[in-house]
This record gives C-alpha cells, structure tokens and sequence, in this order.
C-alpha cells in the first residue's frame, strides 16, 4: 500500500541514528525547559531555535517536533505536580491532575498523562499520514485568491488561542502583519519601514521577536510576579497504573485523542480547544461528573490524549496548505524558511523524506517521551525546586547568545530587547502577544497572494467570492468574528450593567 | 465622566499611533493600480485596519469599565533590559565574557534578595558552561575576550 510504503521511508529517515539523536536530543530538552515555571512550547521552542539551524532539514524539523513534544509534556508535568500549567493547553490537566496528586497519586497521574498522550500520538502520527496526502492534493488546486481567504481565515480563526478581547487580539496580528513588511519589497525593491538600517533590508528575523518577546519579555513577567505559595508534591510513589486504572484509561484517551485530532486540524483550534472540549465532553457523559475537580482519572486522560493527538494533527495544516494553525506551528513555519523549504502542497512530492520522516519521527518523539519521562519523573520533580533566582539568568544568557548566532549580528540582539520590553508592555496591557507573530509570519504571504489575486482578475476584487473555495473560507471567516463578537457584545452589556448597579 | 486609565485605552492610543505612524512613514510608497497593486497598497491597508481598532478600544474604553493597568515591574523590567542590551552594545568590542557576566550580574540585581557570592559563582558557572556550549557546539564566532 501507498501509505504503508511512505511510512516505510518516513521510518528509515527518522530512524537514520543522528535523527534518532535529535529526536531524543529534542524531546529530553524540550520537557528539561518545558519544566521550568512560565515557559510553554512557544517560549521553549524561541530558545532553542538557534541550536537546529546548523542541522540538516531533516534532523533540524525532527529535533523541534520532538522539543515541541516534550516542551508540552513537561507543561502537563508542572500542571500536575505544582498545579502549574505551563502552557494553556495543559490548564485542563491541573484540575483533576493535581488532585491526584495531592492525594498521593502523583505517579499514577504522570503515568497516565504520558499512556494517553503515547496512545493519542500513535493514533495521530495514522491520520496524518492517511490524511495529509489527500489534503495536500486538493490543496494544489488552490489559486491565490483562495489562499488569500485561507489565511485570513486561519488568522481571524486564531483569535480563539488568544484568551481575552477579540479587538486586542485582531490589532495584534496587524500589528505582526505590520512588522512583516519591512525590509525589501519583492516586486519594487523598495525598502519599507527600514528606517535607513541596511541590516532592515531583510525584515526583523522572527526568531528575534519569538526570543524577544516569549524569552527576555516573559522572564520580565515572571519577575514581576510575586513568588506565588507553590505546593510542592514529593511523594510519586506507584507510579505505574494498575490493569483496574489501565482500563479506566483507555476510552476516555480513546475519546480524547479522536476529538482532539478533528479539533486540531481546525485552524486556530489547537491543543487548547481540544483539551477543554475532551475535558467537558468526559464530564457530561461520566456517570458520577462529582468527581471531576476532585481527582477523576479521566478528567487526566481524555485531555490530555486531546492536546496531544491535537497538537499532531495541527501539522496537517502546516505541511499540505502551508497555514500555521497555532504559534508554534508559526515557528515551525519560520525554521523551515530558515532552510530554504516552504511549507505547502508541493512540500510532500519533493521534500518526501523530510515530510514522511516528520511523520515516522511525531511516532517516536511519543515513543522517547514515554520511555524517558516515566523513569525521570523524581527528576523532573526535583528540578521544578531549583529557585528561580538561578534558572532565569541561565535562560537571558541563552536568549542573548541565541538571537546573536543567528546570523552573527549584535544589533539583532539590541532588536530582541526591544522586543523583550515589547512583550512585557503587552502583558501588562492584557493583550496576547501570540497572534502578533502568527501576523507576522502570515502577512508577507498574504500580501503576496493578494498581490497574485488582483494580478489576474485585472484588479477586480470580485475575485474573492467568485472563486467557491475562496468565498467558503471568507464566509466561514465571517462566522468566526460573529461567533467571537457576540458573546463579547453580551458580556461587555453585563459589565456596563454591572457598573450601573454599582 | 471620568476618564479611566485602562489597558483597552493605552492599548487602543498604542494601536492608533504606530497606525498612523505607519502611514505617514509609509506616505511616498507608490500605491500602484488595483490591478498592480504597489509597496504602499498593503501596509496603508493593515495600518487603516490598526487605526480603526485602536480608534474602537479608545471609544469603548469610555463606556465599558475595563480592567485597570496592573503595576510596572520597573526593578526587573530595567535591570534585565540594560542587561541584554548591553550585551548586543559590546559583545563586539569588549568580547563574549565581558558582556555574558554584565547579563548575569545585572539581570540578577532585579531581585532585592542580591547576594555577591551565589550571583559571582553563577556567573562563572553559566558563562563557562553555556559558551563553551555555543563556542565548541555550534562553532559560533564570537570572541571571548576584548578586541582592542
């Protein structure tokens, strides 16, 4: 069989022993930083990104989806062991993984964790490649009007990742869009926004904003935090589930890893929707739903297997229509234009290996995660006790080594602290600084396809709804800022009632 | 009625003015034909967008009590920006070990709790460690010590 055959090679590339060494190399940093209070995969990816550049393709997007695995991971790790989610998409995972773990089943809680994601993952790596194929097909048909409307759409439809109010969040991925027209223009060489900064010339490196931003601004945030009461669970004795929990696990994380496969492929949908909904949907059919909130191990399971088996499935966007569904599918994005490949419909036909060796290697990141983080646990653990006044020095040093070796320029890193106060100012302005580089990643290819699109309707804009696939993703655009606007108008009433009250 | 300083009415000035900054600095990019769209078309497009927003947040901010801006962390913001920026100012000229102990030192002076020995055995440890990290792994061609 056709699938059976590309699994075949995607095994031999992942499996080739240097891949085989980023993949662990990858996943066994990813949950060492992944761990660390106040930093998700986005900021963890950020910080890594300089140490992939130097590797081939290949081992380079192999090693980031395993960092990406085990940044994930370590959130959940946190989220059950200090109640602290690293990540929102593990928020789910501390209301009935930490009391789990208060109750001295800290162990069994990770264990599952680790089982559900390992099942969604294996799960997950099957329907990207029955999938993926079928997509990127279709989605070679596809003309410039249609991606046009296809990114507008994953845009807007991204707002569902940023928590808050929907206007913040829209004006920040204009704001990224903005960003991502300096330097150059393509077609007229003329240099936009560069404020007579020959290095401008190329636009800013979005590892320079991630690194900024999700690295220096966020250190800035956690600082500005007061130490938070942490409740430190030591005891993660029994951790291996008996075959009574195993069976009380495997259709709740069958459940889950279904729902969070459809959820992710949905752009904007991603792992946090996903956990949310496989966490309600457990909740409504459980016979007993008190016990969700006081230790059910379902209530770990389902989400859990959803984030994971959602946060696979965000790739099938990425590789067949070229569109980041999530920020960190936007530094997925970003590192393979670092070398040179663009992430689209043509990417499975000519890039087979380095598609089909992501494929295999999303199997084995699962795999590594289950094999290393079931004997690490106390590991891990113990590193979360680590004060943080010795962590976040370590992780500035990082960042400012990281963005000067991206192309050996210093001014990139007076660029990253920039950035840095930029990201700080944002979160004390309540604004999500994840669409901004979602815009940024996505404006130059906007402005592109538009450009093509008006190019050969001779600068009707009727192109777009007359198109069927484009007016199906303008029209489901449409619907996303209303589903999004209306509860906020509803809300925004409450609030105005509530004043008057007062 | 009172005018609220809160974060829907920063952010909403924030959004107007790199808005309306982008269009003046962006004034003299040729516009082109709908049909040959030019350099200017697309970033006057985004930047009306922003405007418009940020003009939304400001005109809201008046009517729906919004949340007020929390507290500036100014110790840390301070320490750990001069920390990083020094760095990008003088890794160049005073050399990798110079700038990565000034990011340590300083990023650790954020935090009241100071304390000389613990904060100077961190430096050598990180500084060591992590550049010899980046000097050998990644052959990164920075140079350890000040060029004269």
């Amino acid at each position: 069989m056709d699938v059976l055959s590309n699994l075949a090679l995607g095994f031999s590339v992942a499996l080739e022993p240097i891949n085989l060494l980023y993949a662990f190399l990858g996943v066994l940093l990813g949950t060492a930083i992944g761990v660390l209070p106040g930093l998700g995969p986005v900021a963890t990816i950020s910080i890594l990104l300089p140490v992939t550049f130097t590797l081939q393709p290949q081992s380079a997007i192999i090693m980031l989806a395993g960092i990406y695995y085990g940044a994930a991971y370590g959130g959940s790790t946190t989220a059950i062991l200090v109640n602290l989610p690293g990540e929102s998409s593990s928020v789910v995972t501390t209301i009935d993984g930490y009391q789990m773990a208060r109750q001295g089943k800290a162990g069994l809680a990770l264990a599952t964790a680790a089982l559900s994601s390992f099942m969604a993952g294996t799960i997950a790596t099957f329907i990207i490649a029955f999938a993926a194929p079928v997509l990127a097909e279709f989605a070679l048909d596809f003309g410039p009007a249609d991606y046009f409307s296809l990114m507008v759409f994953g845009l807007v439809a991204a707002v569902i990742l940023a928590h808050g109010s929907v206007v913040k969040a829209i004006g920040m991925i204009l704001v990224g869009v903005l960003l991502g027209t300096m330097g150059i223009d393509v077609n007229s060489s003329l240099p936009r926004f560069t404020f007579g900064v020959p290095q401008f010339g190329d636009g800013i490196d979005f590892a320079v904003i991630a690194m900024g931003i999700f690295g220096i601004g966020e250190t800035i945030s956690n600082l500005g935090r007061t130490e938070g009461e942490r409740e430190f669970v030591k005891d993660y004795k029994g951790l291996w589930p008996s075959p009574r929990d195993l069976k009380a696990i495997v259709k709740p994380a069958l459940r889950g890893t279904f729902l969070g496969a459809a959820l992710g492929i949905l752009p904007g949908g991603g792992p946090v929707l996903a956990s949310f909904s496989a966490y309600a949907l457990e909740k409504k059919i459980a016979k007993d739903p008190s016990r969700f909130g006081r230790g059910a191990i379902e209530g770990v399971a389902s989400p859990e297997a959803a984030n994971n088996s959602a946060s696979q499935t965000a790739f099938i966007p990425l590789l067949t229509l070229g569109l980041p569904a999530s920020p960190v599918m936007a530094l997925m994005v970003g590192a393979l234009m670092m070398h040179g490949l663009y992430a689209g419909p043509q990417l499975i036909a000519e890039k087979p290996e380095l598609f089909w060796g992501l494929v295999a290697s999303m199997w084995i990141g699962n795999f590594l995660l289950v094999v290393l983080n079931l004997p690490l646990v106390g590991f891990w653990a113990r590193l979360l006790t680590v004060p943080y006044r010795l962590l976040y020095p370590s992780i500035l040093l990082i960042c400012c080594i990281g963005v000067f070796s991206i192309r050996n320029d210093a001014l990139d890193v007076i660029v990253a602290s920039v950035f840095g106060l930029v990201g700080y100012v944002l979160t004390r302005l309540q604004c999500e600084p994840a669409p901004l580089l979602l815009g940024f990643i996505l404006g130059p290819l906007i402005e592109e396809n538009l450009r093509r699109a008006l190019l050969i309707s001779h600068g009707s804009p009727s192109v777009f709804v007359e198109r069927p696939i484009s007016l199906v993703f303008l029209i489901l655009t449409a619907l996303v800022v209303l589903v999004l606007v209306l509860p906020a108008i509803r809300s925004g009433r409450e609030k105005v009632f509530a004043e008057e009250a007062n | 009625m009172r005018i609220r300083i809160t974060t829907d009415l920063v952010t909403g000035i924030l959004f107007v003015s790199l808005g309306l900054f982008a269009i003046g600095y962006g004034w003299n990019y040729p516009l082109g034909t709908p049909q040959r769209i030019g350099p200017g078309y697309f970033p006057l497009l985004v930047s009306s967008g922003l405007v418009l927003l940020g003009l939304i947040l400001v005109i809201r901010s008046f009517f729906i009590a919004g949340d007020r801006i929390e507290a500036i962390a100014l110790r840390p913001l301070l320490a750990v920006l001069l920390g990083t920026l020094l760095f990008g100012i003088l890794v160049e000229k005073a050399g990798f070990i110079i700038s990565a102990v000034l990011v340590v030192v300083l990023a650790r002076l954020s935090d009241r709790d100071f304390r000389p020995l613990e904060v100077a055995i961190l430096a050598v440890v990180l500084v060591g460690f992590i550049g010899s990290l980046f000097w050998f792994g990644l052959s990164l061609p920075l140079h350890p010590f000040p060029q004269w």
